[in-house]
C-alpha cells in the first residue's frame, strides 16, 4: 500500500480545516449568545 | 420562543442528518469500494477532492445569486448569505487545491502540473479572495457589501470564461489530466454519497455562518439603542 | 423632467468625459510617459532572465503582455485615483449623467491611453526581441485585450479608489478576472509572432470577444452600484 501518508494526510486536512472551522463558528455563536444576553438586559433595566 | 426551539431543532436534525452521511461517506470510501487498478490507493481522494470541487463551485452560484439579490433588494440578510457562502466556498476551494496538489504529486511526481481543473479552481481561489478581502477592506460596510456583491457578480460570470481559456490552452500543450478513468457501480455509489454529504455539510455550515452574521447584528443594533437610549 | 435626448445626447456626454480625460493628459502627459516607461522597464527585467537567442516567440509574447498587463494595473490604479483626489468624483456625481455614461467615458479614455501606450511599446518590443516585422493580426489581437482589461479594469479601479490598501487591491481584483485575457492574448501574439495566420488564433480570438462582449455589456450595469455614495 504505498503513498498511505499522502490519503492520510489528504483525509486529515479535510477533517482538520473543516473541524477547525466549525469549532470556530461554534464558538464564535456562543460568545455572541452570552453578548445578546447580557445586552438585552442593559435595555431592561434602562426601560424599566 | 416556540419558533426559537423549532429552530433549534431543525437545525440539530440538520447537523445530525449531515453527521450520519459524512460517516457513511467515509465508510465508503474507506471500506466498501474496492482499490482502482491503477493508481492505488491514493486515487481515494477522489470521493473527497470532487464534492469538494463541485460545493465551492455551488458556493459561488449562492454568492452570485445573494448578489444579485442585495444589490436589488438591499436587504442585509442577502448580503449575509452571500459572505457566509463565499467564506465556505473559499474554504471548499483551499481544501481542493490541497488535495489535488497532494493527488499531484503521488500521481505525477509534481506538486503542480497545470492540470485544467485545478488551475481553474486556483483562479477562483482567487475571486473568492478577492470578495472576502473587499468587504474586509472597504471604507463602509454598506460600501463593503455592495461592492463585495459586484465582485460575486461579475466573477461569477468570468468564471466560465476562464475555464474556457484555460482547457483550451491546456488542449493546445496537453499534460497530465486528474482522474479521467470510468466509474465503475461501485465507486459511482460511494461519489453520489460523498457529493451527498458535502453538500448537506455545506447548507449547515451556511445556516450556521448567517445565523452567525444575523447575531453579530443584533449585538449591534441592541449597543446602538444602548448608545441612544443615553 | 428633462427630455431624452436620444442616442446622440449620450455619444455627445460620453465623448465630453473622454475628452476631459485626454485634454489633461496631453497637458501633463503624466500617465502616458510613465506607463511606457514603465512598460519597457518590465520588459527589460524579464528579459534578463532570458539569454539572448533563446527568445522563441512564446516567451517573447509572454514577455510583452506582462509588461501590458503590468502597465494596465498601473495605469488603472491612477485613473480613478486622480478623479478622487481632486474632488472631480463627486463633481461627475453631480451631473445628471446616466451612471454607465460615465462608465464609458471612463473606460474610453483608459482604453485610448493604453492603445497609445501599447502603439509605442510594440515596434520597440519587435526590435528589442529580433521578430521577424510586425504580425498584422496583432492590430487585432491587441485593441480585443486591452477593450477586455478597460472593461473590466474601469469598474475595480472605481472600486479599489474606495478602498483601504487601494494599491494592491486593484491587481488582487483585476488579474484573476482578467486571466482569460492575458491567456489568450500571450498565446495568440505567440502564435502570430512564429507565423502562424488567422486559423490558429481564432478560438483565441474568440475568447477574448466573448470576454469584451459580456463585461462591456454588464459593468455599465453593476458600474452606479460601484460609484454611490
Amino acid at each position: 500500500m504505498e503513498n498511505l501518508e499522502y490519503l492520510a494526510a489528504a483525509y486529515s486536512v479535510i477533517w482538520l480545516a473543516i473541524s477547525v472551522y466549525m469549532f470556530i463558528l461554534y464558538r464564535r455563536q456562543r460568545q455572541l449568545r452570552r453578548e445578546i444576553d447580557s445586552l438585552k438586559e442593559k435595555v431592561k433595566e434602562k426601560g424599566g | 420562543m416556540q419558533s426559537l426551539k423549532r429552530n433549534a431543532l431543525s437545525m440539530s436534525s440538520l447537523l445530525g442528518l449531515t453527521f450520519v452521511t459524512m460517516l457513511a461517506a467515509q465508510l465508503l470510501v474507506f471500506i466498501y469500494v474496492p482499490t482502482e487498478e491503477t493508481m492505488g490507493v491514493v486515487q481515494r481522494i477522489f470521493y473527497f477532492h470532487v464534492p469538494l470541487a463541485w460545493n465551492s463551485f455551488i458556493a459561488f452560484a449562492v454568492v452570485f445569486v445573494c448578489s444579485i439579490l442585495y444589490l436589488r433588494r438591499r436587504d442585509m440578510k442577502w448580503d449575509r448569505l452571500a459572505r457566509t457562502s463565499a467564506e465556505i466556498g473559499f474554504l471548499f476551494a483551499s481544501l481542493v487545491l490541497i488535495t489535488g496538489t497532494i493527488w499531484s504529486k503521488t500521481a505525477w511526481g509534481t506538486w503542480w502540473a497545470w492540470d485544467p481543473r485545478l488551475t481553474t479552481t486556483l483562479i477562483l481561489w482567487f475571486i473568492y479572495l478577492a470578495y472576502l478581502l473587499i468587504s474586509a477592506y472597504a471604507t463602509e460596510e454598506s460600501r463593503g457589501a455592495r461592492y463585495a456583491a459586484v465582485i460575486g457578480i461579475i466573477g461569477f460570470l468570468d468564471v466560465p470564461i476562464v475555464a474556457l481559456a484555460i482547457i483550451l490552452w491546456r488542449t493546445q500543450h496537453p499534460g497530465p489530466i486528474i482522474f479521467e478513468g470510468g466509474l465503475t457501480g461501485a465507486m459511482l455509489l460511494t461519489l453520489m454519497v460523498c457529493i451527498l454529504a458535502f453538500t448537506l455539510l455545506y447548507f449547515c455550515l451556511l445556516v450556521q455562518g448567517t445565523s452567525l452574521r444575523r447575531d453579530r447584528n443584533e449585538v449591534k443594533m441592541l449597543k446602538r439603542s444602548i448608545d441612544e437610549g443615553k | 423632467m428633462y427630455r431624452s435626448e436620444g442616442l446622440k445626447g449620450s455619444a455627445d456626454k460620453i465623448l465630453t468625459i473622454v475628452w476631459k480625460d485626454i485634454k489633461s493628459e496631453i497637458r501633463t502627459k503624466e500617465i502616458a510617459t510613465s506607463l511606457v516607461a514603465f512598460a519597457l522597464l518590465v520588459i527589460i527585467v524579464v528579459s534578463f532572465a532570458l539569454e539572448p537567442g533563446e527568445n522563441t516567440s512564446t516567451i517573447a509574447a509572454g514577455i510583452l503582455w506582462v509588461a501590458f498587463t503590468f502597465a494596465g494595473v498601473l495605469g488603472l490604479s491612477r485613473s480613478f485615483v486622480l478623479e478622487k483626489d481632486k474632488g472631480c468624483l463627486q463633481g461627475l456625481m453631480l451631473c445628471p449623467v446616466d451612471r454607465s455614461l460615465l462608465y464609458l467615458g471612463k473606460m474610453l479614455s483608459i482604453l485610448v491611453f493604453m492603445l497609445v501606450v501599447e502603439a509605442i511599446i510594440v515596434p520597440v518590443f519587435i526590435v528589442l526581441f529580433n521578430q521577424h516585422g510586425f504580425p498584422p493580426q496583432l492590430l487585432v489581437i491587441v485593441p480585443l485585450a486591452t477593450i477586455g482589461f478597460a472593461a473590466v479594469g474601469t469598474l475595480f479601479s472605481a472600486m479599489a479608489v474606495n478602498t483601504r490598501a487601494r494599491d494592491v487591491m486593484m491587481p488582487l481584483l483585476f488579474l484573476p478576472i482578467a486571466a482569460p485575457v492575458i491567456i489568450a492574448a500571450i498565446k495568440s501574439t505567440g502564435l502570430v509572432l512564429s507565423g502562424e495566420s488567422w486559423g490558429a488564433i481564432a478560438s483565441w480570438l474568440g475568447v477574448m470577444a466573448a470576454f469584451d462582449v459580456i463585461f462591456l455589456a454588464v459593468s455599465p450595469l453593476v458600474f452606479e452600484f460601484v460609484i454611490e455614495e
